[in-house]
């Protein structure tokens, strides 16, 4: 790497830094929520139907079974959301601290970390054991 | 023997370098105009996200990238049909042939997964702004981005040439990421637009798989891959599978991820070729999706609700 480029490399991270700074100046901090209603609309999306779903306590995931079988996990990316409908056997699921942890294969999707107050008994018919 | 390589009759210009503190300045300005007006969306978590890809874009080009892109530049220019000068008539041609390369190499990079592991970085934001066009992938070089530009080096095309254009491309190209320009009248009938590249970006079954032009819209017209945006239909932005990371390095490498997974299980040759090379989305049983397959569906749909009217 020659001086220039070093130079041109640490005018850049100046200005991502600048440019971050100001969106946070400005408020840019909109964040989405998921909600039951959320949920069965994005299951309608996919032409299937809710059977029962769970919002972890922040509102920023989620995962709900739905009418053939599979499951429905959600989660809010900043103020949007990314949704997967998965084969129960594509998501490995486990009880962390208090937490229900989903863990699936795809690098693009991590974990989903949803911390639950009552956790409902159809998790039980998925495997997870409290 | 062949000639040697003609000289530039001026010092060939690095527009991205040039460019780069109008991207800053034109980012703050709709970032305040945003702000102001209530008009267009800005997001911090995915803002940071696509500026942190450029800048990771930058830091891989400085380390490898060029070098790579450069050299395959050079090998094939000393293997040329013949020697074209740096006239006005083959600096016009220069800029078209770019530009349809530029057109071939993007809709490939939609429809071969191969390339679309690279590409997809730049789609990975639900928003469309001006950071939304720093949103570059870090693989580019790695997944043979360049080799669509090789065959204006084997036509005689000067590396330098070439690069010029396509420095020229990148930096048009930047302006277009934004929702606060609405239709542009007959300027559109040429050349690409914020409207038309709304459409690029968005995952609407109607836009998908459309507008993969560079500077001039004609290539899309011309391929019939041309859609205009439609005021009843505004543009949802992403990919199919929204990613669920802002973490630079998942959002490079995740599609690249996906094809290893697939490939190590493939039960035969027809069907890592397919995992590989097969449009994105591609599975033996049909069961992912891919844009055809949305599209097909949603076609089915329309059909359902004009046959039930």
């Amino acid at each position: 790497m020659s001086q220039a480029d070093l130079i041109s490399t640490a005018v850049s991270a100046g200005f991502v830094l600048v440019m971050v700074g100001l969106a946070a100046l400005l408020g840019f901090r909109a964040s989405a929520r998921l909600d039951q209603e959320t949920l069965a609309r994005l299951a309608a999306a996919e032409g299937v139907r809710l059977q029962a779903g769970v919002i972890d306590d922040s509102g920023r995931a989620a995962l709900a079974k739905l009418d053939d079988g599979r499951l429905l996990v959600a989660k809010v990316m900043a103020d949007g959301l990314s949704a997967r409908i998965v084969a129960k056997e594509q998501a490995r699921l486990r009880w962390g601290k208090r937490k229900l942890i989903l863990t699936f294969a795809d690098l693009g999707y991590p974990s989903l970390n949803m911390r639950l107050q009552n956790p409902p008994p159809w998790l039980r018919e998925l495997g997870v054991k409290n | 023997m062949i000639a040697p390589a003609p000289q530039p009759p001026f010092a060939v210009p690095d527009a991205v370098k040039f460019a780069v503190p109008l991207f800053v300045l034109m980012i703050v300005a709709e970032m305040v105009y945003v702000r102001v007006a209530k008009k267009g969306r800005y997001q911090i978590t995915d803002s940071a996200a696509s500026l942190s890809m450029g800048f990771g874009n930058q830091i891989v080009g400085v380390l490898f990238g060029a070098a790579i892109q450069t050299s395959a530049y050079v090998w094939v220019y000393e293997h040329r049909l013949v020697t074209l000068p740096w006239t006005a008539a083959v600096m016009v041609a220069c800029f078209f042939g770019e530009d349809l390369a530029y057109y071939w190499f993007h809709r490939v990079a939609h429809e071969r997964r191969f390339f679309w592991a690279s590409h997809v970085v730049h789609h990975t934001s639900q928003h469309y702004n001006l950071t939304t066009a720093l949103r570059q992938t870090w693989t580019g070089a790695l997944g043979f981005n360049y080799i669509f530009w090789l065959p204006l080096l084997y036509l005689g095309f000067p590396p330098a040439m070439v690069a010029m254009f396509s420095g020229f491309s990148l930096v048009y190209q930047f302006w277009i990421h934004t929702e606060l320009i609405d239709r542009m009248g007959p300027f559109e009938w040429l050349f690409n637009t914020p409207s038309h590249h709304r459409v690029h970006h968005a995952v609407n079954a109607k836009y998908l798989d459309a507008n993969y032009a560079g500077v001039l819209i004609i290539w899309d017209r011309l391929f019939g891959t041309f859609v205009a945006e439609d005021k009843k239909t505004p543009p949802r932005y992403g990919i199919v599978s929204q990613l669920g990371t802002f973490n630079p390095l998942r959002v490079a490498l995740h599609e690249w991820a996906g094809i290893v997974r697939d490939v190590s299980g493939a039960k035969s040759l027809h069907e890592v070729i397919n995992y590989m090379f097969g449009p994105p989305g591609w599975s033996p049983d049909g069961s992912r999706k891919t844009s055809a397959s949305i599209k097909r569906a949603w076609a089915d749909q329309q059909a359902a609700a004009i046959a039930g009217e």
